[in-house]
């Protein structure tokens, strides 16, 4: 196991060496610089501001410099916020961003698995095509549409909950629902199927003839089951709910690191969309890491030691 | 202005002062009881730096948080800052600032050494401001700003704590606006060094001297508030205890957070301006930008052709422009130099230098002149290029321009849409046969637009030539730069030449629409630099 990730974590660094240096040549196509006022400054007024930024510098100089300065743990100054470090932005507006992926995650998932299971259960029921059609409209709308929906309906006419803003519990509410939709969606769907399937196995058929109660054969063999492929759907919604919260995090303005990258790619604020892209690229990583290790947790078959070789 | 003409602001100010408070006894009975006003940014706060704040987020806060020597107020008036008066050498390059005894939040005294500090600070190279240019006119700018010259060289000497000097290294009537704009403010010595690079990047880590102070910013969150200043010299006609402000990007969050209450102010786009035009709570803020377009004169069918020039600006229809196609609030222009820009009295500088044919839209004489230009040409038929941004606006306005040019004979527009940079370059190398160009104004003076199209002026991309308009600028600028109503003459008769020749074809105004509730009073906007000032504002009772 020790080796394993060990042999992980070093494709880990690796793939962010790529994702780091692609990153990096890719800003400089783009057409970025920290000039705020570039019309009415001279060439070397220009020349100046570009030098203090270390931008007068050869290319191949400038990504040094930057992967030096990433290692240790300096991703530069942010060309909109003078004077004010990316490591600093980032730290200071990473918090909100991991609160609201990890409430949409937990409000997704564990509801999902359990309406799925329902679904399952109560197999071509009133009770299973409404959670289908649930999680049906779940995957079709769009999450920013379901924000404005909840804004205007439950924000702006009901008055129930905060349309915008942070500060507190209430002000999540309505973000992590946006967020968590599609992700419920999709565990429901995922956990419906395979429930569906495993239930009708034989070892399903051997438990209920060994005269297990029907809840003991759902609890300890059809939904242990079925919830190998769910772990396996966990990585990409969590890329879902990080790409969902540039969008989520603007409508609702949230302080977190989605809404900071929109506006860092408006302004082409690269030392912030690099350390941005690091970020996100690290946190799906090592949610991919934690998948792997989780599914050997759950099935004991899929864990993948050195002996074999 | 004739010998040292001492400017009595400081006995107006005592008049108008006696004025508010009775003003302000009667208002009383109606003020709300919490004079908290609720504001929105459309973007973060980046610094709160004096030399280095370039965008209108910072500028806002620094202009209710900080005061230079003069204040502007309503309709672009200056009123007394930190300078309670000022004088002008006959020759217009000594300029002598009487400073009143005022203090920083943190109770040490505003001095003239500050204003020396923060003015070096902001043009010696290191600091790498991006808006120390507008220091061109004091004495060694230029050399100490490309690194040849010590800072310590800058036309500005302390003479004693109270006053300032300022050597000018050619005469400047605007000067005056300038040093009531955000890279003119004082710096407290002690507080920048002591904080050093950590300096007004978060709000704790600065000091301030204007109406109110700035709290709860720590850098990169999206809400602060500006809270009373009580050290302020003129604190007692403040009436708001704080301004909250707030980041919203998003403009369907921002309208409903408006329509709820929570904000008191929503800067609408087209599309929420459509809807609610008609609203009594609708402002119209006019800006000092200006959209135009350029042709390219260096050579080729638009030089010398003033003809083929005026027909294209006949043949486009700009009051359709602005109410069909962008439908924002923007207006159709009266020239190049934008309306409430620039007043003599109660003279619009944009009504005095009208001229009907350089904006208007006629399109049988566009026709007409039209087919002269070709004949006169030797061509029959044309293909042009009009080159813009890739914005949504700038996709608008070639669409519409290319759909009035189909009704000129023989000439065939095609367009390109470009980013930013690449427009600038391509202007500026005159890569273009028309080109969609842009101006905002850094202060509110007629030569901020004047200035640009004189013969051998960088952003003059269409190199049009003139021998009078040079003239005219040269004089407002030089000969009769001290003489307010000779200059003002100069330059009307500058744009009515440049409207007379054609040489550009001013294309709309563009404007902000805002929605402002009805119990929010005396926020005054500017057309330049930062665009509010809450230091006159108030609630009034409303529950």
């Amino acid at each position: 196991m020790a080796k394993y990730l060990l042999k992980r974590i070093f494709y880990l660094l690796l793939t962010l060496f790529i994702v780091i240096t692609v990153t990096f040549f890719l800003m400089k196509l783009l057409p970025g610089t920290p000039l705020q006022n570039q019309q009415k400054l001279s060439p070397s007024e220009q020349h100046l501001i570009l030098k203090q930024y270390g931008l007068t510098k050869p290319i191949w100089q400038q990504y040094l410099t930057y992967v030096g300065g990433v290692l240790h743990g300096n991703f530069g100054t942010s060309f909109q916020f003078s004077d004010q470090p990316v490591s600093y932005l980032i730290s200071s507006r990473i918090g909100p961003s991991l609160l609201l992926g990890t409430q949409a995650m937990i409000l997704g998932v564990v509801p999902g698995i359990l309406v799925g299971a329902l679904g399952a259960i109560k197999k071509n029921t009133w009770v299973d095509t409404t959670t289908t059609i649930v999680s049906i409209l779940g995957i079709s709308i769009p999450s920013f549409v379901l924000a404005v929906l909840l804004q205007y309906f439950i924000g702006l006419k009901l008055h129930l909950l905060p349309i915008a803003d942070w500060g507190g519990f209430a002000y999540t509410v309505l973000p992590t629902i946006a967020l968590a939709a599609s992700p419920f969606a999709d565990t429901a769907r995922f956990t419906r199927t395979e429930m569906v399937d495993v239930l009708n196995s034989d070892y399903i058929e051997l438990a209920r003839a060994k005269g297990l109660s029907k809840w003991g054969v759902i609890y300890h063999h059809a939904l242990r089951n079925s919830l190998i492929p769910v772990v396996t759907i966990i990585g990409p919604l969590a890329v879902n709910i990080m790409t969902g919260s540039m969008v989520i995090e603007n409508i609702f303005s949230i302080p977190g690191i989605g809404e900071q990258f929109v506006k860092s790619i408006l302004t082409n604020d690269y030392p912030t969309i690099m350390a941005v892209t690091i970020v996100y690229s690290v946190m799906l990583m090592v949610v991919l890491l934690i998948t792997d290790i989780v599914y050997g947790i759950i099935d004991p078959r899929i864990r993948i030691s050195g002996k074999s070789n | 202005m004739r010998l040292s003409q001492i400017l009595a602001l400081g006995t107006v100010s005592g008049a108008a002062l006696l004025l508010l408070t009775a003003c302000g006894a009667q208002n009383n009975r109606h003020l709300a009881r919490s004079q908290t006003l609720h504001w929105v940014e459309s973007a973060d706060l980046p610094t709160m730096d004096p030399s280095k704040s370039t965008d209108v987020v910072s500028g806002d806060a620094l202009h209710n948080v900080d005061e230079g020597l003069l204040r502007i107020g309503q309709g672009s008036r200056l009123r007394p800052g930190v300078a309670k008066s000022y004088r002008v050498s006959k020759d217009g390059k000594t300029w002598t600032f009487d400073l009143r005894h005022s203090k920083w939040s943190n109770g040490s005294p505003v001095t003239a050494a500050d204003f020396v500090y923060g003015w070096r600070r902001t043009v010696k190279p290191s600091t790498a401001s991006q808006f120390a240019y507008l220091y061109d006119h004091v004495k060694n700018y230029a050399t100490i700003n490309k690194g040849k010259r010590a800072p310590a060289k800058l036309g500005v000497k302390a003479h004693g704590p109270y006053q300032l000097v300022v050597t000018l290294s050619r005469p400047q009537s605007y000067f005056k606006y300038l040093v009531a704009s955000q890279a003119f403010l004082p710096q407290n010595r002690q507080v920048v060094e002591k904080y050093g690079s950590k300096f007004a990047t978060n709000s704790r880590d600065a000091v301030y001297n204007g109406p109110f102070r700035l709290t709860g910013w720590q850098g990169t969150n999206d809400d602060w508030t500006l809270k009373k200043n009580r050290q302020y010299w003129d604190a007692g006609q403040t009436k708001l205890q704080a301004v909250k402000v707030q980041v919203i990007k998003d403009q369907g969050t921002w309208l409903s957070q408006y329509q709820s209450g929570k904000v008191d102010e929503l800067m609408t786009d087209g599309t929420q301006y459509r809807q609610l035009k008609n609203s009594p709570e609708m402002h119209i803020r006019d800006s000092a930008s200006m959209f135009y377009l350029e042709f390219n004169q260096r050579q080729g069918f638009f030089k010398n052709n003033v003809d083929a020039r005026k027909a294209i600006a006949l043949a486009i229809n700009k009051p359709s422009l602005t109410q069909n196609i962008l439908a924002d609030g923007s207006q159709a222009p009266k020239g190049l130099v934008p309306t409430r820009l620039a007043k003599k009295g109660s003279t619009d500088f944009a009504d005095d230098a009208y001229v009907k044919s350089g904006t208007t839209y006629n399109l049988r004489q566009a026709r007409r002149l039209w087919k002269k230009a070709l004949r006169r040409s030797g061509r029959s038929s044309i293909t042009l290029n009009l080159l813009a941004d890739d914005t949504p606006g700038g996709k608008k306005t070639v669409e519409f321009i290319q759909s009035q040019m189909a009704k000129l004979p023989g000439l065939r527009l095609t367009t390109t849409n470009v980013p930013f940079n690449v427009r600038l370059n391509r202007s500026t190398t005159g890569d273009f046969n028309m080109v969609v160009s842009a101006w905002i104004a850094d202060f509110p003076d007629a030569v901020s637009f004047s200035s640009l199209f004189t013969s051998h002026n960088a952003y003059n991309r269409g190199h049009w030539q003139n021998k009078d308009y040079d003239a005219d600028v040269k004089n407002a600028e030089g000969k009769d730069a001290n003489d307010p109503d000779a200059r003002w003459h100069d330059l009307v008769s500058a744009e009515k030449t440049l409207m007379q020749q054609q040489g550009v074809v001013p294309l709309y105004q563009r404007n902000q629409a805002q929605m402002l509730k009805p119990y929010v009073h005396g926020v005054q906007y500017f057309p330049t630099g930062a665009q509010w000032d809450f230091s006159r504002a108030y609630i009034s009772d409303h529950q």
